[in-house]
């Protein structure tokens, strides 16, 4: 990965996003300096004005494309790295902007009248998951991210690893972690479409998920909603519980 | 095998007597369910047990275990010995199918040409005591030969009403029996106690759960079914069904890096078949891509490939699967699907 002796360039980038996973990244603050003595930190927006580089080796994206500027911004990481990640459920999965997907067309004039004004009316752009624009090489889960796992990740960019993502969905780690299921209660749960790799974390604090890793590639929504009217709980609920992340995905897979 | 009865109100002091000098673990509840987790005292195990949400396997097979850790740089560049030191150790309180399930492993990791020093330290550390129990409406051991156990215990306690028929299997477990409690000869009114219950036991079964003759030989007749089609169309692809197996052993094999980079391990996790990538390998193909093709090949090694290796089922009929798949997909669904190919013959 690295090119001959030099120490990989790596820059950060956030678009639409909350800046969070941003912000969890800076607070693995006992891990902080080890990684970043590892890499070159060319450009981070979070924590430096320094301008972008012509060239890197891994771009680090957060957030959602939801403006031309930012389709222009990761089109041109693409032909910049030689890897990208892209980190949190806004980048991933379009996230929380992505939920303005549902009646884009027209909003601007519902919201501005008839004087758009000229930078939203030329900039903005319906809401994308970054892999929409470009080709993702990896992608860091989660709202927000675990900083570890984005640890992790990095370094498989950098070193390679022997571990592959799966696409199974997250019953099964709930599972080892022994916990019953919220269907049982009649408690409305994503666990059974959504990504695992999380480590279910949040039922196993007692809160069902919301799916904020993304639906799988392999999600087998139909049967999700069969299960949750075999356990009484509402079908329009849970698909309504499934846009709040996954409105760009539920699009993909209806395609 | 030895017999021997003590009264139920001799349990406590066996259970303190295994607590002096080993770990017991043990039933507890857990939520609105139950598991396996180490006690404090007696009063913290729940004997009467339905089931437990997941299996002992989590003893054996732990869903992460380190193999070793490495070093990638300085002087300490290389492997680290390793060894895996494992608390000597009771389990208390398991069922006939899942003391089963564990000779089941036992054959799977006992093959003198793959040695496993992992499983085997888990193995040689612990002490299984069974105890009897009644199906409940997911069990279906008695029709995969798996509702009694003949060995791989080392007591199992029956429960004949106010005091326990125990069946001996080791030294050390008869040797800690006789020091804490005051065993006797069994009589041969405890005899019939002990046959009684057990076709109480037998009775109790679920009538709804069809039982079929030939079963491996019924999973080639109709492997192109296509019941498998629609096994597989509802299958979440969310591994939950082996998670909570007690005989799903297989596993993936993951380097970790510490954040510096430069220290990690190598660790073992529980794989699953019914994982889309399971079967991926290098080059790209997946010799199982879709879910149908995933859930057969479950149910195949469950209740026919083991069998052709072993001479028994894979399956013990623990009934976990069936509660944990939201999809409704377990063993009792093909045994389903064979009673009505035999009413459509029989027409």
């Amino acid at each position: 990965m690295a090119k001959s002796a030099n120490i990989p360039r790596v820059v950060l980038v956030g678009l639409a996003s909350c800046f969070g996973c941003q912000i969890n990244i800076t607070n693995v603050e006992k891990h902080l300096m080890e990684v970043l003595g590892q890499i070159d930190m060319r450009y981070w927006q979070l924590t430096s004005s320094d301008p972008m580089p012509e060239r890197m080796d891994v771009a680090v994206i957060e957030g959602a494309v939801t403006t031309q500027e930012a389709k222009d911004t990761v089109e041109r990481l693409r032909e910049r790295a030689d890897v990208v990640v892209t980190i949190g459920a806004c980048a991933n999965t379009a996230g929380i902007p992505g939920l303005a997907l549902r009646g884009y067309d027209g909003r601007q004039q519902e919201v501005y009248g008839s004087h758009v004004p000229s930078l939203v009316e030329d900039d903005a752009i319906a809401p994308q998951a970054v892999h929409g624009v470009i080709e993702v090489d990896y992608e860091v889960a989660c709202c927000p991210i675990d900083a570890l796992d984005f640890v992790r990740t990095l370094q498989s960019a950098l070193y390679g690893s022997n571990a592959y993502r799966r696409t199974s969905t997250l019953c099964g780690e709930c599972k080892r972690n022994e916990r019953g299921c919220f269907f049982g209660r009649e408690t409305l749960c994503l666990g059974l479409v959504t990504r695992s790799g999380c480590g279910a974390k949040c039922p196993n604090l007692g809160r069902p998920c919301n799916g904020c890793a993304g639906l799988s590639p392999d999600a087998n929504v139909e049967s999700a909603r069969k299960a949750a009217e075999r356990s009484n709980i509402d079908v329009a609920a849970f698909d309504g519980a499934l846009e709040i992340f996954n409105m760009t995905g539920l699009g993909e897979q209806r395609v | 095998m030895l017999y021997r009865v003590i009264n139920a109100d001799e349990l406590p002091a066996l259970i303190d007597a295994f607590m002096e000098d080993y770990e017991v673990i043990a039933p507890v509840a857990r939520g609105r369910s139950f598991a396996f987790e180490p006690i404090e005292s007696f009063d913290d195990i729940v004997l009467d047990y339905p089931t437990t949400l997941t299996s002992l396997k989590k003893y054996y097979l732990p869903a992460r275990e380190t193999l070793f850790e490495f070093n990638t740089g300085g002087s300490g560049e290389g492997i680290e010995a390793y060894e895996l030191t494992v608390k000597p150790r009771v389990l208390f309180g398991a069922h006939a199918c899942d003391v089963n399930a564990m000779n089941n492993l036992n054959l799977v990791f006992d093959d003198a040409r793959y040695p496993d020093p992992y499983y085997e330290a888990h193995r040689k550390a612990t002490m299984i005591v069974g105890i009897s129990c009644s199906p409940t409406s997911t069990c279906f051991c008695h029709l995969l030969e798996s509702d009694e156990v003949r060995s791989g215990y080392d007591l199992f306690l029956t429960d004949i009403g106010g005091r326990y028929f125990v069946s001996i299997g080791s030294v050390e477990a008869a040797n800690i029996l006789e020091a804490a409690c005051d065993p006797r000869e069994a009589t041969d009114e405890d005899r019939g106690a002990f046959r009684k219950v057990t076709r109480a036991r037998q009775a109790a079964f679920d009538e709804d759960i069809p039982h079929i003759q030939e079963i491996p030989m019924l999973m080639d007749a109709f492997h192109s079914d296509a019941f498998w089609d629609e096994l597989g169309g509802r299958c979440l692809s969310c591994t939950a069904c082996s998670s909570v197996c007690p005989t799903c052993y297989c596993f993936d094999i993951v380097d970790v890096l510490d954040p510096s980079g430069k220290t990690g391990r190598r660790d073992r996790v529980w794989d699953a078949c019914t994982s889309p990538q399971f079967a991926l390998v290098t080059g790209g193909h997946n010799f199982r891509d879709s879910a149908r093709e995933r859930v057969r090949h479950r149910m195949y090694h469950k209740l026919n490939g083991f069998n052709s290796q072993h001479g028994r089922y894979l399956c013990v009929g623990c009934g976990r699967c069936v509660r944990a798949c939201k999809a409704d997909i377990s063993p009792i669904e093909v045994l389903r699907f064979f009673e009505e190919k035999g009413a459509d013959d029989a027409e």
